[in-house]
C-alpha cells in the first residue's frame, strides 16, 4: 500500500487493502447520497480519517462517508523525476537546492513533495533559464525553520566545491523563513568569493499560477552572471511582478510573514535592483566585484551552541542563569541595547544584571542586538546600557541585525575560544555586517 | 440536444476567505495599483490544463486596482486565505435542503486554475457542499448535479493587447453555484428552471441584490455539434435567445464543415508569409499605424475557402469571425480576410493582386492577414490554422454578448485545472452543524404566505422580484403589504424611468411608510414624496416644500364647503392632499 493511504483510519486502510485499492486508483463508492465514481485521493493530515476523499470526473474533490467501495481501475504509474544528469565542467551557473517552496513539486497522488531540481526540470518549469548552462544539485530538502548549523556547513561545502569546479555564479534556492540566518552564516564562512552567491526563495508556493518563484529565480540567475561577488539575497522588491532587489547577505531581513516584498535591507540600501526581462542591473550601493579565487577566505567552522534570547518585561533572572551550558549568548534587547538592569535600584524590579555577569565571568560571551531592528546600539547613553557594558556585554556601536549578530557569534566561536579575541572579532567588520555610518533611509 | 445550466448567485455575507465586506466600492479611484503575471502549473494528476495553456500563450501583464475599504492582503494574493465563511456554507446547505441534495461529509476546498487574470492567485477557490439534488418543473424532474460555494472573480475594466486591468473589490465575494444535469428540454424550459432556482435563492433572504449579482452559464450540446458553455448571461429573459442562436451557430458550422469536406480542403498545411513589403505604402489606417509601430503584415492562404469565410453563422458574425476569435489568443486584435469588404480599410486592387501572387492563390482560395509584431503575428496565424483545420465543431467556452450572440473565450476547461487548496483545511459537515441549518421557508410556503397578504398576481410578482427581501423587511416593520408591494414594483420603477433613484431604499421607504401610517400625507402623494426624499430631504421638509400635508378633519370640512361639495373639482385641485374616501363621505353626508 502506498504511503498516501496511511492518512486514512486503520479501519479504512483495511477495507482499501482488502480490495487492492491504492491512492490514485479509479473507484466506485456508494453511500447515503448515491453512487459516485472517481479517483481515490490522499487525505490531508487534519480532519476525520474515516472520510474518504474522492476526485470526481469534474475534477472536484469531495469527502464522503461510504458504505461500499469497489475498484474500477488501477492507476498508471506516474513518471519518476529524473535522477542524474551530465554535469557541465566550467563557466556554468550552479543552482543548489535546500528545499523551500520555490521549486518543489507536490505529487498529490501520494502526497509526497519532490524537489524539482534537476536541470531539465528547472528548464521545464522556467523556460527562460535556457540562456544559461545550468548545473544543479539538491543539497538537502528541508523547511528552512528545520535547518541548523550542520546544514550551513553542508551548503558551504557544496558552494566551495562548485567554486572550485569552475562555477561562474551560484544560486541557492532556500525556504524564506530562516534564509537570512543562512545568508549571513555563509557570508562569514565563505568570505571574498570569486563569484556571486545569490540566495533566492518564494513567498507564494510553486503550485500557484501567481507564484513569484519564476521571476525571483530568473533574476537571481541573471544576478549570478554579473560582475559582482558577494553573498546576497534576491527577492521581489515590490508587490508587483516587476523587479527584484539584491540585498547584502548580512544586512537583509524578512520583515513580513506573507508579502512578496518581505525582504528588506536594514539601515542600508539594497545592492542592486534587477530585472532580467529588460536586462536591468542597477547598483544602489557600493559592492564587491569579481576577484581571483585566491582572494577567497574559507573558514567553515561554526559553533552551534549559542542561544538567541528575546528580552521582555517579566523576564526572570533564573532564565538567564539556565543559559550557562551555552558557549555564547546573543540578546535581542530593547531600545538602544538594554536589559532590565535596575538602574534606579527599585525594590519592585527584577534585574538580570547579576546572572548576565555570572555568564560572562564564567567565560561565556554575551552579545547585544536590538528589538527595534533598525538603528544602532548606543549602550553608553543610559545607565542600563552602561551597566551592561561595564560587565562586558559586547555590542555598543554595532548596527547589526539580531540574526547576523547570532550567526557571527556562532562563527567567531568556531574560530577562537579566547575571550579577548572573541570581543575583537565581534566588533570587526568582515562582510558588511557592521556599517560605520548610519543610513538615513526612512524606516 | 442537451441543455444544462449553472447558476451563480452572490451571497450577502462577508467575503469567503477574509473579513472584507462583500459590497463593491462606489469610488472610481483606487487606493493602490499593482501589476502581476501568471503562469500555468501542473495539476495534482500531473497534467496541464488546455484552457490554461491557451491563456498562457497571451503572456500578459495584469494590473489590479485595490480599494482599501474592500480589499485586504488576501485579495492581493499577499496573504494566505483565512478559513471559509461559515455563513456562506450554511446558505449552501440551506439550498441543499431546498433542492433535496445530499451534503458531503467533508467539504474539500479546491483551486480551479484560471489564468486570465481575473483571480490574483491564478485560481478560483471552490468547494462542493452537496450532490445529487432534484427540482420539479413543468417538463419533468431536473437533476441537480452539484451545489458549490466559490469565490467571485475580480471585475474587468479593460482588456488591451498584452495587458488587462481588473478591480479587486469584487474578488472573493461568496457565490453559490448550482449546476443541473442536461435535463432541460428547450428555451422556455431553460427560462423556467433558471427562474425557479433564482426564486429559491432569493427566498433564503441571504443573497445579494442588484445588477450582476446573479449570472447564468448555459451548457448546450447539439447533435453533430459539440458541447459549448455560454458564460455570464445576466438577463434571464435572454436565455432562450442565446440557446436559439447557439443552435443556429452550430448548425451553420456543421454546414461549413460539410462544404469543406466536399471541397476536400482539410487538412490545410499553409504557412504564414511576410507580406509587409506589399503594404508598405498602404492607405489602410490599421496597416499604416501598425507598420509605423514596427509591426509586420503576415498573410496565409486558406485554400478553397472562398465564400465560406463570409458565411454568416451568428447574426452579424461570420465563419471568419470564428477564425479571428482564435487569433486573439495571441493577443492580436483580429484578422482581415478576403471575404470581407476590403474597400472599407481600404486595401487596393493592386495590393490584392500582389498578395494573390505572393500567396500563390487560385481562384477559389482565400487569404487571412494579421498585423502585429512578427513573432506574435506568426502565433496568431498558427491559431487561425489550428481552428481552420478542425474537422469537427469544437467544444468551447463562449462569452454571452448583450446582443445574444457569443464570442469564443477558450477551450472547455478540463479536470486538470482542479487541485486542492492546501491553505484551507477541509470542513467536516457534522450532524450537529446540519441540524443547526434552518431549512427556512420553502418556495411553496413563501408563496402561500404572500398570497395571504397580497392578491395572487401581486404575490407572484413579489416572489420573482429582486425586492422580495426588502418587501419582507418593510412589512415586518408595519408597512401595508399592498402599498409596499406597489411602491416597490410600480412607483420606484416609474421614478427610475424619470432618472430618480433612491440611494438607500430601505431607509427612505421605512420612513415614508411610518409617516404615512401616522396620516401625514395621502397615498396619491407618495411619488412626489419620494421625489423629494430622493434628493436627501427629510419627510417634514418635503411635506412643507411640496405642500403635501394631508388636509383632514375641520380643514377638509371647510374646503369641501368652499368648493360647493363638488367631488370632481375638489379631487382635481387637491388630489395630492386629500383622501378621496374622506371627501366622498363628506359629500354624501351633505346630500
Amino acid at each position: 500500500m502506498k504511503e498516501g493511504c496511511l492518512m486514512y483510519s486503520s479501519k479504512l486502510q483495511e477495507r482499501l487493502k482488502s480490495k487492492g485499492i491504492d491512492i490514485g486508483d479509479r473507484i466506485k463508492v456508494a453511500g447515503p447520497g448515491g453512487e459516485f465514481t472517481g479517483f481515490l485521493m490522499p487525505r490531508p493530515h487534519y480532519g476525520d480519517s474515516d472520510i474518504l476523499v474522492i476526485k470526481l470526473s469534474s475534477g472536484y474533490n469531495v469527502g464522503l462517508k461510504v458504505d461500499s467501495i469497489e475498484l474500477i481501475e488501477k492507476s498508471k504509474a506516474s513518471p519518476k523525476p529524473a535522477s542524474s544528469e551530465e554535469r557541465i565542467k566550467n563557466g556554468h551557473l550552479s543552482i543548489l537546492g535546500c528545499g523551500g517552496t520555490i521549486a518543489s513539486r507536490i505529487e498529490y497522488k501520494t502526497g509526497a513533495v519532490y524537489p524539482s531540481i534537476s536541470a531539465s526540470e528547472l528548464r521545464q518549469s522556467f523556460p527562460a533559464l535556457k540562456r544559461w548552462a545550468v548545473n544543479s544539485r539538491q543539497i538537502f530538502s528541508l523547511f528552512s525553520e528545520d535547518m541548523n548549523a550542520s546544514h550551513w556547513r553542508l551548503l558551504a561545502d557544496a558552494i566551495d566545491e562548485e567554486i572550485k569546479g569552475g562555477s561562474n555564479g551560484i544560486v541557492v534556492m532556500h525556504g524564506t523563513d530562516t534564509m537570512t540566518y543562512t545568508s549571513s552564516a555563509i557570508s562569514f564562512m565563505i568570505q571574498n568569493p570569486p563569484v556571486p552567491i545569490v540566495f533566492v526563495g518564494a513567498q507564494r508556493s510553486s503550485d500557484r499560477p501567481s507564484s513569484e518563484n519564476e521571476m525571483n529565480i530568473l533574476n537571481s540567475a541573471y544576478t549570478a552572471s554579473k560582475d559582482f561577488a558577494e553573498v546576497s539575497v534576491c527577492m521581489h522588491a515590490t508587490t508587483n511582478d516587476d523587479y527584484c532587489h539584491v540585498h547584502r547577505g548580512t544586512r537583509v531581513r524578512k520583515m513580513h510573514t506573507s508579502r512578496r516584498d518581505a525582504f528588506h535591507s536594514i539601515d542600508s540600501d539594497p545592492l542592486f535592483s534587477v530585472d532580467y526581462r529588460t536586462e536591468t542591473f542597477k547598483p544602489l550601493s557600493e559592492y564587491r566585484k569579481r576577484a581571483p579565487v585566491s582572494e577567497m577566505n574559507i573558514s567553515k567552522k561554526m559553533n552551534d551552541n549559542v542561544a538567541l534570547i528575546y528580552s521582555h518585561p517579566n523576564i526572570k533572572p533564573s532564565l538567564i542563569s539556565k543559559l550557562d551550558d551555552y558557549d555564547g549568548v546573543v540578546f535581542i534587547g530593547t531600545g538602544l541595547g538594554h536589559l532590565p538592569a535596575n538602574a534606579f535600584d527599585d525594590k519592585s524590579v527584577r534585574s538580570v544584571l547579576e546572572p548576565v555577569k555570572a555568564l560572562i565571568d564564567s567565560g561565556i560571551p554575551v552579545v547585544m542586538s536590538s528589538q527595534c531592528i533598525n538603528g544602532r546600539l548606543c549602550m553608553r547613553v543610559y545607565t542600563s546600557g552602561r551597566l551592561l557594558m561595564d560587565i562586558g556585554v559586547i555590542g555598543d556601536g554595532m548596527d547589526w541585525t539580531p540574526e547576523t549578530a547570532y550567526t557571527k557569534l556562532c562563527w567567531v566561536l568556531g574560530q577562537t575560544k579566547d575571550m579577548k579575541k572573541i570581543k575583537e572579532m565581534m566588533v570587526t567588520d568582515y562582510v558588511g555586517e557592521i556599517c560605520p555610518r548610519s543610513g538615513t533611509q526612512i524606516v | 440536444m442537451k441543455i444544462g445550466i449553472e447558476i451563480h448567485q452572490r451571497l450577502d455575507t462577508n467575503k469567503l476567505f477574509c473579513g472584507c465586506p462583500s459590497a463593491q466600492s462606489d469610488e472610481g479611484k483606487p487606493d493602490l495599483l499593482m501589476s502581476r503575471r501568471l503562469h500555468p502549473v501542473v495539476s495534482e494528476m500531473g497534467e496541464i490544463d488546455e484552457a490554461s495553456m491557451a491563456e498562457k500563450s497571451k503572456d500578459r501583464v495584469f494590473e489590479y486596482q485595490v480599494f482599501q475599504k474592500h480589499d485586504c492582503l488576501v485579495e492581493m494574493d499577499e496573504e494566505p486565505p483565512g478559513r471559509m465563511n461559515m455563513e456562506a456554507l450554511r446558505i449552501g446547505l440551506q439550498m441543499a435542503k431546498e433542492l433535496q441534495a445530499t451534503p458531503v461529509d467533508e467539504v474539500q476546498p479546491m483551486r480551479k486554475m484560471v489564468i486570465d487574470g481575473s483571480n490574483t492567485s491564478g485560481f478560483q477557490r471552490t468547494a462542493i457542499v452537496a450532490l445529487n439534488g432534484c427540482l420539479e418543473s413543468s417538463k419533468g424532474t431536473i437533476h441537480i448535479t452539484t451545489i458549490a460555494i466559490e469565490e467571485e472573480s475580480a471585475g474587468i475594466i479593460s482588456n488591451e493587447e498584452g495587458k488587462a486591468t481588473y478591480r479587486l473589490d469584487r474578488l472573493g465575494i461568496p457565490l453559490i453555484e448550482i449546476t443541473t444535469d442536461p435535463d432541460i428540454k428547450d428555451g422556455a424550459h431553460l427560462f423556467e428552471v433558471a427562474e425557479k432556482i433564482g426564486m429559491m435563492l432569493r427566498a433564503t433572504g441571504k443573497v445579494a441584490r442588484g445588477l450582476g449579482t446573479i449570472r447564468q452559464d448555459v451548457n448546450i450540446s447539439t447533435d453533430g455539434g459539440a458541447r459549448v458553455e455560454i458564460k455570464g448571461a445576466q438577463d434571464l429573459k435572454m436565455l432562450p435567445q442565446y440557446l436559439e442562436i447557439e443552435v443556429k451557430r452550430q448548425t451553420a458550422l456543421v454546414s461549413v464543415l460539410a462544404e469543406l469536406r466536399a471541397r476536400k480542403v482539410l487538412p490545410i498545411s499553409s504557412k504564414p508569409i511576410d507580406a509587409t513589403e506589399i503594404f508598405k505604402s498602404s492607405k489602410a489606417k490599421i496597416i499604416e499605424g501598425g507598420l509605423k509601430s514596427g509591426a509586420s503584415v503576415l498573410a496565409m492562404n486558406l485554400p478553397r475557402h472562398k465564400g465560406l469565410l463570409g458565411r454568416e453563422i451568428q447574426p452579424g458574425k461570420r465563419y471568419g469571425t470564428e477564425l479571428s476569435d482564435y487569433s486573439k489568443r495571441a493577443g492580436v486584435k483580429g484578422i482581415i480576410h478576403s471575404d470581407e469588404n476590403l474597400e472599407k480599410y481600404p486595401i487596393s486592387q493592386d495590393e490584392l493582386k500582389k498578395l494573390a501572387k505572393k500567396l500563390d492563390m487560385g481562384e477559389q482560395d482565400s487569404f487571412v492577414l494579421v498585423i502585429a509584431p512578427k513573432e506574435q503575428a506568426e502565433t496568431a496565424l498558427s491559431f487561425v490554422l489550428e481552428r481552420a483545420n478542425m474537422d469537427f465543431v469544437p467544444g468551447e467556452t463562449r462569452r454571452a454578448n448583450p446582443d445574444a450572440t457569443t464570442t469564443y473565450l477558450r477551450p472547455l476547461p478540463g479536470k486538470a485545472r482542479m487541485y486542492p487548496e492546501t491553505d484551507v483545511p477541509p470542513i467536516p459537515i457534522t450532524t450537529d452543524f446540519l441540524k443547526s441549518v434552518e431549512k427556512g421557508e420553502s418556495l411553496d410556503e413563501k408563496r402561500k404566505r404572500l398570497e395571504k397578504i397580497l392578491n395572487k398576481e401581486m404575490a407572484g410578482t413579489m416572489l420573482k422580484s429582486r425586492n422580495l427581501h426588502l418587501f419582507e423587511k418593510l412589512v415586518a416593520s408595519g408597512a401595508d403589504p399592498t402599498l409596499a408591494a406597489t411602491t416597490l414594483e410600480n412607483t420606484l420603477v416609474s421614478l427610475r424611468r424619470e432618472g430618480i433613484e433612491l440611494t438607500d431604499p430601505e431607509k427612505t421607504l421605512g420612513e415614508l411608510f411610518e409617516e404615512y401610517k401616522k396620516g401625514a400625507f395621502v397615498k396619491a402623494a407618495i411619488p412626489e414624496m419620494l421625489k423629494g426624499m430622493a434628493k436627501g430631504a427629510r419627510v417634514e421638509a418635503v411635506l412643507k416644500v411640496y405642500r403635501l400635508q394631508r388636509i383632514t378633519g375641520d380643514m377638509l370640512d371647510q374646503l369641501v364647503k368652499e368648493n360647493y361639495y363638488d367631488m370632481t373639482a375638489i379631487m382635481q385641485k387637491f388630489r395630492l392632499q386629500v383622501d378621496p374616501q374622506e371627501v366622498a363621505e363628506l359629500v354624501k353626508k351633505k346630500k
